[in-house]
């Protein structure tokens, strides 16, 4: 049994809720907040990054010059079809895992 | 398209977008002040103050928000817990019985002529009450929620806002009459 009295309370429980004005709070609120560090992400792409070419000038001058690159065209040329076709295979099925799993890790990150 | 929280939570939580952050607090200011307001007893500038402490303290912990509870649930909890921390700095008579909280009250509240002022009779009512009902009745929390918000037990939570609603109705049927 609805008592009317109870519905008068709920409404005017509800009613006596009056939105509040912004008028600044948010601005105040921020101006306290840490000062903000560069993204993580941001960070660890510049470090992959200068990573990455800092290992390729190595490689370049600790494999004669690029001569390595030479060496693996010759051999996989010289390969017969169907251990290139397992090369490749190998090649794809491993990036596609390395795909996945950062996407998987990437997801873990951003759920809540 | 509007972003909902889960997504703004995701960009401050991932990047450290701090403008993410600033439209959840445009959001999400009005009921937390709101909620703050009641339990200072309308100390508008203390209740600002606050909230300011709230939201702050939201940011610095958002890594720890699991996503159990509603976004907004999580900052009334920390909201509670700022107005306690600060009640007991101000020596604030926090879960004392009723007698010493009404010798509390400003006499100006209790003046018939304002009786029909639910705001003064929710003001009136004493913390744990006021709390359960502001929580329950007028931020539309669970039992369930607010008793796991204020870490009491689901049946106090269910006595003290029957209770409060009880004062707060035969006020309100002096006011019809």
């Amino acid at each position: 049994m609805n008592d009317p009295l109870d519905n008068l309370l709920d409404a005017r429980l509800r009613d006596e809720t009056p939105y509040i004005d912004d008028a600044g709070f948010t601005a105040r609120v921020m101006k306290q907040l840490p000062h903000r560090r560069a993204s993580w992400s941001t960070q660890r792409a510049f470090i992959i990054f200068a990573a990455t070419i800092l290992s390729v000038v190595i490689a370049y001058f600790a494999s004669g010059q690029g001569m390595f690159v030479h060496d693996a065209f010759a051999r996989v040329s010289g390969l017969r079809p169907l251990q290139l076709l397992l090369l490749i295979f190998a090649c794809g099925t491993g990036m596609t895992i390395a795909g996945l799993w950062a996407a998987l890790a990437r997801t873990r990150d951003t759920t809540l | 398209m509007e972003l909902t929280d889960a997504d703004l939570l995701a960009r401050v939580i991932v990047d450290g977008d701090q403008h993410a952050f600033g439209e959840l607090v445009r959001r999400h200011q009005s009921p937390v002040r709101g909620l703050l307001r009641q339990l200072v007893r309308a100390d508008v500038e203390l209740a600002d103050d606050l909230a300011q402490e709230t939201f702050i303290r939201a940011y610095r912990n958002i890594r720890s928000f699991r996503g159990e509870a509603k976004f907004s649930t999580w900052l009334y909890r920390i909201a509670y817990n700022v107005f306690r921390e600060n009640a007991r700095k101000r020596k604030e008579l926090v879960g004392i019985d009723e007698n010493q909280l009404q010798a509390e009250v400003d006499p100006q509240t209790t003046d018939p002529g304002l009786r029909h002022d639910l705001m003064n009779a929710l003001a009136n009512l004493p913390l744990h009450e006021r709390t359960a009902v502001t929580l329950c009745c007028q931020n539309g929390l669970s039992h369930d929620e607010a008793a796991r918000l204020l870490d009491i037990p689901l049946g106090t939570v269910k006595t003290n806002v029957l209770r409060g609603r009880e004062k707060l109705k035969k006020m309100l049927a002096a006011w019809a009459t």
